[in-house]
């Protein structure tokens, strides 16, 4: 039981995933996004090795849909995963296998996958695909981040009569640069996707600040008057 | 303002890094570490590419000495990092810049190197030296938060205006090229290796069904029996 969005943004090529479940430390089976390649997630009956596998294969340039059938001609339990993959061109490919429980499904277009298994209905992916599709224009970590709050808020994992919370979230965003622009997570929360946004709008403000005092090191301000400088516009 | 420490494990050539540190997401700036090349973790004023571009020396076989001469030569602004190096035998390599905040420094042992910043003093990474190896049989995942938590109880970091707490942690351990074994991450909580604890020991109930459903899907019990069973035994 999870639900997830992968998302690419036309304008700039950046790539991301947003993930939110029940299971605890999701971002431990979420670094699936590189930068010039593309992003993917294996989720339910999760292969360990399938993202770093499909990592290599779309740097090699392999398409979204090709990448799929090396996954699938690679692994004896195929039916039991649910896979997303987006290349760098954005064409996006998606598989959920039989074997997968509760409801389980995707919506997907040029640019993005709105995935999950044991969900209350596929409303809930339709709903990710919304959020996610809601304000195109600005940064991908945000448009991810809203589409796993409004997969939360169209009820999200469980059944009719069992709700299962979130007790864990990622979210990650990779540009030109090797190393990720945005890696957040939560690993065990009682209401983890909340808990993500708290946190990725405390570090939005340490974003620039960060990056600047590793590249300028001389003359750099201390992280203690750098916070009061938060301080005083707040 | 950071500790950590990175080690190998002799008995099981498992490859470990732990930090904590008062900056948030920490855990999200951790690249470094690669079963079968070694490990590499920049701090203090980070040049943000290091980690990957001395991962990519080790895989080609470069020694920790080598690898540490090569990122001097590339960074103009070496003086005000803070490196660790452990190659995949285990051996290190250390550079603390006379550029970084007071008090800094590192300690370099077998197979190991603890080190940090805007600390306390000395006897933080005494701390988490002793931390370290208190219990050399038990996993190197325990080794490396009881590290942590020796820096943490030794004084931690303290800046111009005192003490400043652990807002962010994370503990990783590789045993095999394509995944981490352990992945477990605090980004912004008041206690932060107090909840790197909780959320440890919490990861280590559902370890082996994790897996075990990953790799055997058609035997796998449903999340929620688990939790169940989970539940019966405490």
């Amino acid at each position: 039981m999870t639900y997830t969005i992968l998302g690419r943004c036309a304008k700039t090529g950046r790539v991301g995933i947003g993930i939110a479940t029940f299971s605890i430390t999701v971002g431990r089976y979420a670094h699936c996004a590189r930068s010039n390649a593309g992003v993917t997630i294996s989720q339910a009956f999760a292969n360990e090795n399938n993202n770093a596998i499909a990592l290599r294969l779309l740097d090699q340039g392999f398409s979204a849909q090709a990448v799929l059938e090396h996954l699938k001609a690679n692994d004896a339990y195929y039916t039991y995963r649910q896979i997303g993959v987006i290349d760098r061109t954005g064409a996006a490919a998606a598989y959920t296998g039989p074997g997968v429980r509760g409801w389980a499904g995707e919506v997907a277009g040029d640019n993005y996958i709105a995935t999950g298994n044991g969900l209350v209905g596929q409303h809930v992916v339709a709903a990710i695909a919304r959020g996610f599709l809601a304000e195109p224009d600005t940064d991908l970590e945000h448009r991810l981040l809203m589409g796993i709050e409004y997969g939360r808020d169209a009820g999200g994992q469980g059944t009719a009569g069992d709700h299962k919370p979130e007790r864990s979230s990622a979210l990650l965003v990779y540009s030109r640069h090797v190393h990720p622009d945005i890696d957040l997570r939560v690993d065990l929360h009682a209401t983890a996707v909340e808990e993500l946004r708290r946190i990725y709008v405390e570090y939005k403000q340490y974003e620039a600040y960060y990056r600047y005092r590793g590249e300028h090191p001389r003359g750099a301000l201390s992280q203690e008057a750098f916070m009061k400088t938060i301080a005083a516009v707040a | 303002m950071t500790f950590s420490i990175i080690a190998r494990c002799s008995e099981t050539g498992r490859l470990g890094l732990g930090i904590a540190t008062f900056s948030i997401a920490a855990g999200g700036r951790c690249e470094g570490i690669r079963f079968g090349a070694g490990i590499c973790k920049t701090q203090a004023y980070v040049k943000r590419d290091n980690d990957l571009l001395a991962l990519e020396l080790l895989e080609q076989g470069m020694s920790p000495a080598g690898v540490m001469q090569a990122l001097e030569d590339n960074d103009p602004d070496h003086a005000w990092r803070q490196i660790a190096i452990i190659d995949r035998a285990g051996k290190a390599a250390a550079h603390t810049g006379t550029g970084c905040r007071p008090w800094a420094g590192h300690h370099i042992g077998d197979g190991f190197v603890a080190c940090g910043n805007v600390l306390a003093g000395p006897k933080v990474i005494d701390g988490i030296v002793a931390g370290f190896l208190r219990a050399p049989g038990a996993a190197l995942e325990f080794r490396l938060l009881a590290a942590l938590e020796g820096g943490r109880d030794s004084g931690g970091q303290t800046g111009a205006e005192g003490h400043l707490t652990e807002r962010s942690a994370a503990i990783f351990v590789a045993s095999e090229p394509d995944h981490f074994d352990i992945d477990v991450r605090v980004d912004l909580h008041d206690d932060a290796v107090t909840e790197l604890r909780r959320v440890l020991e919490e990861f280590k109930l559902y370890e082996v069904f994790y897996r075990e459903r990953g790799l055997r899907p058609d035997l796998a019990m449903t999340q929620s029996q688990f939790v169940a069973t989970l539940k019966a035994r405490a």
